[in-house]
């Protein structure tokens, strides 16, 4: 499924712009699509990827905010563990779960990052391969 | 966290609790005195009433200190403990219990329902014990036992509670630390949900069973994360398993960027539009057999097989399409160029297209579509019975 969905996008980010951007631009758009593509794929179950699709499709200067009905629990933290804050500030959502669920989190983020980092791997090697044949 | 005793209980109990709850207890204490015969002291008892005791189908004493136990004792529950830990009460009352049983019968009839009701009581009262363990068994041994008729008790309790408050410390772990230990060493089986046994010695108020609870979810996903990051299974200790999963998630997600790096810079010649055709019409059926599951497909599963195979496959389309027009091979390096040269594949792309639109509803029985089909399928199928 996200390898699916990864070409998909990808071809979109090559063909918006090859000549007129940068590669560092690309990258960061090669980038958002991984994620987009990762969190897309994980489905709307998990908080981390909704929270992920959250921030990916909020783009900067988007200073409108319309009054949701959001509940984002802001539950304060206690803080106490540096590991446990450090754990919140990387899997994206986890500044508002409890521990257990972070834990939960972390565990299907875990997941999908090694399989968007294999999936990844895998193109850019078939794909310098196959520059290399000849 | 003692039970109120009072300390002139007396008999005046005898209509406070229910006959069930007594006679179980009855049959408790025989237990018990089966077990500890030697502990008991044979001081009299005053008797109690002796339309009450014949009831109960018990000696006299025994009688009477049930009463003024279960009346003393608020939980009455917590005087049904099966298992292998002696009750702490003193026991001496002699064995042979001569009083004359007004209907045998009934006795027996009891007895036998009292069989099935201890052995069922573990299971049963388990969540009766939550609660009324731990007041028992939180309280110090010498204390509940009150004092009315505790001059007679007292004898016995010298004898027996030696012992007993010996075995009763080794397990009463009062405090938080010992009882997180104890805990899981016997709650590590368990399911996790509520019903969890209460250890001798613990708390089992509210609070305390939510802790517990949440305790033990908080270790069994430990434990998947450990597993889950490779090399944690050997870290013991919750702050370095952390420590390891952090590292882990930075390095993966170092790993996204530097990855996404190079796929800009290298690949601004391939042209994925090919592809994206192909490989909607391909794994059409695929994703609509992972729709209705509502399962996040395991990704583990599937970069081993199938995308590895699908990416490698499709980025070299060239190849597919040569399979699948009539079998003429093409030399591999007029396939490479095609793959080099961006601009030129234009060309050839709609060609191969087409030939494999029409390959695809009328030849299924080719060789690589259905290959990749079924790989997909096959990985599909796994991630979704996972």
């Amino acid at each position: 499924m996200v390898a699916l969905r990864f070409l998909r996008a990808l071809s979109l980010v090559r063909c918006s712009g090859p000549g007129a951007r940068s590669p560092s631009y690309r990258a960061r758009g090669i980038r958002r699509a991984a994620y987009a593509c990762m969190a897309a794929s994980a489905g709307p179950r998990r908080a981390w990827s909704r929270a992920l699709l959250r921030k990916i499709r909020r783009r900067p200067g988007r200073g409108l905010r319309r009054p949701r009905a959001v509940i984002r629990r802001r539950r304060p933290v206690g803080g106490g563990d540096p590991l446990e804050v450090a754990l919140r500030r990387l899997v994206p959502g986890g500044g508002c779960m409890e521990y257990c669920r972070l834990l939960e989190e972390a565990a299907d983020y875990v997941k999908c990052l090694a399989m968007q980092v294999r999936l990844m791997q895998t193109i850019v090697d078939s794909a310098s391969h196959v520059n290399s044949i000849d | 966290m003692e039970p109120p005793r009072s300390s002139g209980v007396g008999i005046d109990n005898s209509g406070e609790y229910s006959p069930e709850i007594a006679e179980t207890l009855r049959f408790e204490e025989e237990i018990q005195s089966l077990i500890h015969p030697s502990s008991f002291d044979g001081s009299a008892a005053p008797t109690g009433g002796g339309s009450f005791t014949a009831l109960l189908g018990l000696p006299a004493n025994q009688a009477v200190e049930l009463l003024h136990d279960s009346g003393a004792r608020e939980p009455l529950a917590s005087r049904i403990r099966v298992g292998g830990h002696p009750v702490h009460r003193p026991f001496h009352l002699p064995l042979d219990c001569s009083s004359a049983f007004p209907s045998n019968a009934t006795l027996v009839d009891r007895a036998a329902r009292f069989s099935v009701f201890a052995a069922e009581g573990s299971p049963a009262s388990s969540s009766g014990r939550l609660k009324a363990e731990p007041q028992d068994s939180d309280s110090p041994p010498l204390d509940p036992i009150p004092t009315g008729p505790a001059k007679r008790k007292d004898t016995g309790r010298s004898k027996c509670d030696v012992r007993l408050s010996l075995s009763f410390k080794s397990q009463a772990k009062a405090t938080a630390k010992k009882s997180k230990n104890a805990e899981e060493n016997t709650d590590g089986d368990k399911l996790p949900y509520v019903h969890v046994r209460a250890r001798r010695g613990q708390a089992t108020d509210n609070h305390s069973l939510a802790e517990r609870a949440r305790r033990e979810k908080i270790n069994v996903r430990m434990k998947l994360l450990q597993e889950l990051v490779p090399g944690c299974s050997k870290i013991t200790g919750t702050a370095l398993v952390l420590d390891e999963i952090i590292n882990h998630v930075q390095t993966l997600q170092r790993q996204v960027e530097f990855l996404s790096m190079r796929l800009a810079a290298v690949n601004p010649r391939i042209d994925f539009s090919s592809l994206d055709s192909y490989l909607s019409a391909e794994c059409g059926p695929v994703t609509v057999r992972n729709g209705p599951g509502g399962v996040v497909v395991d990704p583990s599963l599937w970069p081993t097989d199938a995308t590895a195979e699908a990416t490698r496959r499709l980025l070299v389309p060239q190849f597919w399409h040569i399979d699948l027009v009539p079998p003429q091979l093409q030399p591999q390096q007029s396939l490479t160029t095609w793959e080099r040269d961006g601009a030129a594949h234009s060309q050839l792309l709609p060609n191969p297209t087409t030939s494999l639109f029409l390959y695809d509803p009328a030849n299924s029985g080719n060789a690589n579509v259905p290959h990749l089909t079924a790989k997909l399928k096959t990985a599909e199928d796994r991630a979704l019975n996972l």
